[in-house]
């Protein structure tokens, strides 16, 4: 059974990787949309920076991110004056993750706006429909099942992220302590792999269960 | 009517294009590649012209001068593609009412009902578009353009991907919506035979410049676009006048020139002038009156010209009016075809395609 250590794990985890996806995805789809339809000049660039934290090693993009969020980094006070903190906040590892993740979101929704085919939407402009009411109505509707695959891959990506978030907001129970980070710390202590066993299960539950609802959303989206 | 003063730079070449739609159907023809698809895609406001004006009915569209641009969808063209681009994600009801929902009470002209009637679509409207037939397919993106209520129906070669059979049973519902609700409709097409169901009149486009513009029987003999029509295998236009009926509940009787054809039957009235096509292949060449042959028309005539077209010959005949017939170089040599020489012209009553009347 789960002790209620585990319990605020998970739900720390979870409220993690929540965030992440709200944060990622309108963002991947602003960005995909502007990449697979438009051209800009440095246009390459954008796209090179947007992948840069799937080469960077995690532990990088973590110190990246305590340069600048930290507190005492370039953003910092700015952010206290606002009254946030992201350093040794679980809204930090939500950032972290979502960093992290940002490339495989937006891989995965600009793929799918670049395979709806561009008349489809002239034919809705023909009828009728303005650009705005063309992108919600057809653009986006018929990309949903790629927006679903990307919303999966950044609550799994989050779900897994370690070495940014470990970088950027440290260890600190109840605070950032999510399920990878917990379970390096019971591997750490003596007796602790029952606990870190629990995690794993929980682990590989909650994943599977992302996957599937994701498959499910995928394939409704994809019937109309 | 619509008035096009348009140019663009294409990759390979420009499109240079200045006419005035008057009538109710305008076909635009031409050879694949020849920038007819451009220019209506810029009619419609997808494209942009790098310089020109566009007006219909008196509103101007587009004019670089005036810096005038109307976005397409404040246009009110209908706009239906060779390819159906039915909304995978709607049913076949909510993708007729994609545009109409749009619209407000006032601006609706038809409602989905009676468009469901004309077309014939009503029983399948709960239907994914998927699971529909080319045809069915093809009358559900009329219906949806319709129920934009167009002020113009801009079609790009919207039959080219149907069979024959389908072809034929869609134009009834294209004259109609034509003569009927009176919309204007700008149709692309490189067959002749499909154009002259529809209209008989034509602009000529050939890599983006205006050939040839007006009546297709005028402009059929035009040089410039006897070149253009000889590529896809050439169509005559002959004109006729029909005759009374005379009982056959099969063929009917009509006067071309001095002499007599027997044509598909038709309800047109007697006297009635109108269009009639006939492919160059589908002409034999007799040396005499054929006897014993199920053939029903034989046009005498005389030989006046006689070109090479590739492998092929183009014989041209006088019959009263100018026939051309495709026949192997091994057959004028053997019939000995020279200029002035007598021949008859076998048609068979179901080669010929009636067109649309002679205002």
């Amino acid at each position: 059974m789960l002790t209620s250590d585990d319990w605020v794990v998970l739900e720390l985890s979870l409220r993690v990787a929540l965030v992440c996806v709200f944060l990622t995805l309108p963002l991947a789809v602003a960005l995909g949309w502007l990449l697979a339809r438009h051209d800009f000049p440095g246009k390459l660039l954008v796209d090179g920076i947007c992948h840069l934290p799937l080469v960077l090693p995690p532990v990088v993009t973590g110190y990246l991110l305590l340069l600048l969020f930290g507190r005492h980094g370039l953003f910092g006070p700015i952010l206290e004056k606002f009254d946030l903190s992201l350093a040794f906040d679980w809204k930090g590892a939500a950032l972290a993750s979502a960093v992290v993740g940002f490339p495989l979101v937006l891989r995965a929704v600009r793929l799918a706006i670049e395979n709806v085919e561009p008349r489809m939407e002239s034919v809705a402009r023909t009828l009728g429909a303005g650009p705005l009411r063309v992108f919600f109505t057809v653009t986006l509707r018929l990309a949903a099942p790629g927006l679903w695959v990307g919303a999966l891959l950044s609550f799994a990506r989050s779900l897994g992220e370690f070495g940014a978030t470990i970088t950027f907001v440290a260890n600190i129970e109840g605070k950032t302590r999510t399920i990878p980070t917990a379970i390096y710390t019971y591997l750490n202590q003596p007796g602790g792999e029952d606990s870190a066993l629990r995690l794993v299960w929980i682990s590989i539950g909650v994943s599977l269960a992302a996957l599937l609802a994701s498959e499910w959303a995928s394939r409704r989206a994809a019937r109309g | 009517m619509l008035t096009i003063d348009l140019h663009r730079c294409l990759a390979d070449f420009n499109i240079d294009v200045q006419v005035e739609c008057q009538h109710l159907a305008t076909a635009i023809y031409g050879p694949s590649g020849s920038g007819k698809t451009s220019l209506l895609n810029m009619v419609a406001g997808l494209l942009r012209p790098d310089h020109g004006r566009i007006e219909l009915d008196g509103e101007v569209l587009y004019d670089t001068t005036a810096a005038i641009y109307c976005p397409p969808e404040s246009r009110r063209l209908g706009y239906v593609f060779q390819q159906d681009w039915l909304f995978p994600h709607l049913s076949i009801y909510d993708n007729l009412r994609f545009g109409y929902n749009l619209l407000s009470k006032k601006m609706r002209r038809f409602e989905p009902s009676q468009i469901c009637d004309l077309l014939e679509i009503g029983s399948i409207q709960h239907r994914r578009p998927d699971t529909l037939s080319g045809g069915e397919r093809q009358r559900v993106a009329l219906g949806r353009a319709l129920l934009s209520s167009p002020r113009m129906l801009l079609m790009d070669e919207p039959l080219a991907s149907l069979d024959q059979g389908l072809k034929s049973r869609i134009m009834p519902y294209l004259r109609h919506i034509c003569s009927e609700f009176g919309i204007p409709i700008l149709y692309v097409s490189h067959s002749v035979a499909e154009i002259l169901e529809l209209t008989g009149q034509a602009i000529v486009l050939d890599r983006g410049q205006v050939v040839a513009q007006g009546d297709l029987f005028h402009i059929a003999s035009d040089p410039r676009v006897l070149h253009l029509i000889d590529e896809f295998g050439f169509e005559n236009v002959l004109t006729v006048e029909m005759l009374p009926e005379e009982g056959s509940d099969n063929t009917r009787l009509a006067r071309c020139g001095q002499q007599v054809l027997r044509v598909p039957y038709c309800s047109r009235p007697a006297g009635e002038k109108l269009f009639v096509g006939v492919r160059a292949e589908d002409v034999i060449l007799s040396l005499k009156k054929p006897e014993g042959m199920s053939v029903r028309n034989a046009l005498q005539g005389k030989v006046t010209d006689i070109r090479v077209v590739e492998e092929t010959r183009l014989v041209y005949v006088d019959v009263g009016c100018r026939l051309a017939v495709k026949v192997t170089p091994e057959a004028v040599s053997e019939l000995g075809l020279v200029s002035g020489k007598d021949v008859f012209c076998l048609v068979k009553t179901h080669s010929l395609r009636l067109g649309p009347g002679i205002d």
